[in-house]
């Protein structure tokens, strides 16, 4: 299983060597990020079948943990870091002139993104998590306008800000408990961090990985990044960075807060994000902000979700993500033709009816339409958000439900509008055919969910209910005791 | 003990001027010190986190092992979190630099009003008519705040 | 208006982080992890300098993640300045003392630098360190002159091969079925300079490279300045 850690180490060290293969061969520079992608794509594949039955620990530099650091591999964290591989490849985000620096930013996120997913130690994730940032604002800027540099700017300062207080937050867990490993920590969690200590950890982490979570008070940089930077980008960022972030935040609120509050305040967080992201993609008048703000409000319902506790909210929340997770970056892929104001596409259909037909889908499965996959994922969140009992909870539902009528509202109004009789004067460029191409296969892949629908669902289940056993990840890292 | 409660009121008042510094400037350059003092912050917390008095450097020197060592995983922790530090600090100010010849501003709030200008052109939308205000943003109190 | 709001801001963050600060034991807890690594490190990794240890060793990692986040930070900045305009007229040249001091220190930087590097695994210090140090020897001149530009071409290959070598040491373990990162060659005697195995190359490769990219950094910013 050692060589799992190849889906970290060789994105990195081909963009290590990236600009002295470029001086050799620049054919050579141009095809190999993707092809070291495909590669550790087929390595973390065939490691697939191995953690359905238990998950793995991969011991790097051969010490145990919790002296170094180690790799948790169950189904969950391998199948992000294959979504991040794969999502980089589909989304292969170079262009330009700066085709060069742009490629390896992509390999730097499939790599980091890969040892995010599996990483099973606080720190190395706080590190993994920064480099994840810097290769956004990398790619972020890549436009070179002065707007995107802005949007980027503004983007790393919030970002900055949030890691420091996730820092501030470990030194907290760290000086409760003296160890930063996960399994060790999830161990002592029940007697050292469930106190007022542990809560301010926790709020701290929150808000510092909620940053790439689009989590509501720090996520005023989305609109302005998804507006001024590539479609691609935009679609990568939404797509599987938010969710990688997310999946760091479910992992430490499962093994490490036990406390009730801590689900209170993410259940909050999430319904405020919920509100305003929906209002103001209702409100918004051109494409990307559109969809940048109705990913805000998506994001929302995976935080509501997540706060439901025990298995049944992980099962839910990873419904409603994998769901955005193949959603969003097709839209995104659209909007690579389609940025700009909304009216600019009345009467597209008439042009490119594929793009027209692909974006009706998507909307009718992000607005939750029966019998589209985001009709179950969204009604999975319903009954288990009634099934708690609590008012809170309940909002929580009822919140939802009006989001789900906003999105409605707003996605019908631009879908309708393709169809307008009298186009608009200037009419957006025909998409290229790897953008349609790309948006066609995720939109594939969604209506086939439709037919395999009983199958996944058991699946995610399984995964869900590996991840969110506490004791099995203890055993399978099996810390050293210590005096 | 007093000591210990010294240096962490240090680490908590360089959080507190970090944060109000980052809330409250809109000189781009003073918010980026900010951010590098809230950062030092975190890293004195951190090498507070098991601090113990009197404990000697974890170094074996001349084949003498200390009595009581100090614990070496933060140090190696801080090591590591400042060096990212200077990376986002050199890319912040690439940035900033960039943005100042551009705009010719370093004023956050002036770069967040022409940055939504900018996009609302670029999208090709009229400028919002008083009756109808911008589109509503969920504002962070990290940029809603103005002030020195 | 402004300033009330302000006020009550600066209140209300007063009154969260006091809260945080009178939740806490400040009797720390015991370091376990340190104290296992301290009485470990020793045998297992041989470095004298235990944070050394930890840094190469135990968390050799998060090192190489952080010496991807300055390469990344390179890159970006990179993609962010663009090439400097070519009609771009450079500073005119330094005075006499910052000439001379330029000249005089160059070597002495040089040699401070690579001795920190190397006795990295003995005693404080190592590649960070003595690559900053390597960085400024070869900022200085460009302080100096800033007519005469940097090697390009030179930094990023420095940087692309003692970043590739540090991975690529990591993955000599793997094909006998050992771990990433696991360290190799012998321990040899603790304190001693050629001792705990492989950890000397890494810091080399750590040195480099953080020297490499900073001067990089440095003088891209420079060039832009110039540019101005």
């Amino acid at each position: 299983m050692n060589e799992l850690v190849l889906m970290v180490a060789l994105p990195l060290l081909t963009a290590f060597l990236l600009p002295v293969i470029d001086r050799l061969s620049s054919l050579a520079a141009r095809w190999i990020g993707p092809l070291v992608l495909l590669l550790t794509a087929i390595i973390g594949l065939s490691a697939w079948s191995q953690t359905g039955s238990g998950a793995i620990t991969i011991e790097l530099g051969n010490f145990r943990p919790p002296l170094g650091i180690d790799l948790y591999v169950d189904q969950l964290a391998l199948l992000f870091a294959l979504a991040v591989t794969l999502g980089t490849l589909l989304l292969w985000p170079a262009e330009g002139e700066q085709r060069l620096r742009q490629s390896t930013l992509a390999l730097l996120l499939a790599g980091s993104g890969s040892g995010l997913a599996l990483s099973g130690d606080l720190f190395n994730i706080y590190v993994l998590y920064e480099l994840i940032a810097v290769v956004s604002y990398g790619l972020a800027a890549s436009r070179g306008t002065a707007a995107g540099q802005a949007a980027t700017l503004r983007y790393l300062i919030v970002s900055a800000f949030g890691a420091a207080l996730a820092l501030a937050g470990i030194a907290l867990v760290y000086q409760a408990t003296g160890t930063l490993n996960l399994a060790q920590l999830a161990q002592l969690a029940p007697t050292q961090l469930n106190n007022g200590q542990g809560l301010a950890a926790f709020v701290l982490m929150l808000v510092g990985f909620g940053v790439k979570a689009e989590l509501f008070p720090v996520n005023t940089w989305v609109p302005e990044v998804y507006a001024t930077a590539p479609a691609r980008v935009a679609g990568l960022l939404a797509g599987v960075v938010s969710k990688l972030a997310l999946l760091i935040i479910v992992r430490l609120l499962i093994l490490l807060f036990p406390q009730p509050e801590a689900l209170t305040v993410m259940l909050v967080l999430g319904i405020l994000g919920v509100l305003t992201g929906e209002l103001a993609a209702w409100r918004a008048r051109d494409f990307n902000r559109m969809l940048a703000f109705s990913s805000i409000g998506q994001l929302g319902i995976m935080f509501i979700a997540f706060s439901i506790p025990g298995k049944a909210g992980v099962f839910a929340g990873l419904a409603v993500a994998l769901h955005h997770l193949v959603v969003k970056p097709a839209l995104f892929l659209l909007a690579q033709r389609w940025g700009g104001s909304l009216e600019h596409l009345a009467g597209v259909a008439k042009g490119s009816p594929l793009a027209a037909a692909l974006f009706i889908l998507l909307a009718l499965s992000l607005i939750g339409v029966p019998p589209l996959p985001g009709f179950w994922a969204k009604l999975l969140v319903m009954i288990h958000l009634l099934e708690q009992q609590s008012s809170l909870y309940a909002l929580g539902a009822w919140i939802i439900m009006a989001g789900a009528a906003l999105e409605a509202n707003y996605l019908f109004r631009v879908a309708s509008s393709f169809y307008r009789r009298e186009a608009a004067a200037t009419p957006p460029a025909a998409h290229r055919t790897g953008d349609l191409a790309g948006a066609s296969l995720l939109g594939a892949a969604l209506a086939a969910a439709v037919f395999l629908i009983v199958p996944l669902a058991d699946r995610i289940e399984a995964m869900a209910g590996q991840a969110a056993d506490r004791d099995h990840y203890i055993q399978t890292v099996n810390p050293e005791p210590l005096p | 003990m007093d000591t210990i409660i010294i240096l962490y009121t240090g680490a908590f008042g360089l959080i507190f001027i970090g944060i109000a510094g980052i809330v409250l400037s809109r000189h781009l350059v003073r918010i980026i010190f900010a951010i590098g003092l809230l950062e030092a912050g975190a890293n004195l917390l951190l090498l507070l986190a098991t601090w113990r008095d009197g404990a000697s450097a974890p170094i074996i020197v001349g084949g003498r092992v200390p009595a009581l060592m100090a614990d070496p995983v933060p140090q190696a922790l801080v090591l590591t979190a400042i060096v990212i530090g200077v990376g986002i600090l050199a890319l912040a100010l690439s940035l900033a630099l960039r943005v100042q010849h551009a705009w010719g501003t370093l004023d956050m709030r002036a770069i967040r009003l022409r940055l939504e200008e900018e996009i609302d052109d670029a999208a090709g939308i009229e400028p919002p008519t008083s009756a109808d205000a911008p589109a509503p943003r969920p504002t962070a109190p990290a940029t809603r705040e103005g002030g020195a | 208006m402004q300033r009330f709001t302000s006020a009550l801001f600066l209140l209300g963050l007063g009154v969260l982080i006091a809260a945080i600060f009178r939740n806490m034991d400040l009797a720390a807890s015991t370091p376990i992890v340190g104290d296992a690594i301290n009485a470990a490190a020793a045998q297992q990794v041989g470095a004298a300098n235990f944070v050394t240890s930890v840094v190469l060793g135990y968390r050799g990692f998060d090192t190489l993640m952080e010496l991807t986040i300055l390469f990344t930070a390179a890159t970006a900045g990179g993609l962010v300045l663009g090439k400097p305009r070519g009609d771009a007229r450079p500073d005119p040249e330094a005075g006499l003392v910052l000439r001379a001091g330029a000249d005089l220190f160059f070597p002495l930087l040089l040699v401070v630098g690579l001795y920190i590097i190397l006795h990295g695994h003995l005693t404080p210090g190592g590649g960070f360190q003595g690559g900053v140090i390597l960085a400024v020897a070869f900022f200085l001149p460009l302080l100096a002159r800033p007519g005469t530009p940097m090697s390009h071409r030179a930094v990023s290959l420095i940087e692309g091969l003692a970043g590739a070598s540090f991975i690529v040491i990591g993955l000599l373990a793997m094909p006998e079925g050992q771990a990433f990162l696991t360290p190799l060659l012998d321990k040899g005697q603790l304190g001693s300079l050629l001792s705990a195995g492989s950890l000397p190359l890494l810091y080399i490769a750590v040195g480099l490279k953080v020297g490499s990219e900073l001067a990089g950094l440095l003088a891209q910013l420079a060039a832009t300045e110039a540019s101005d």
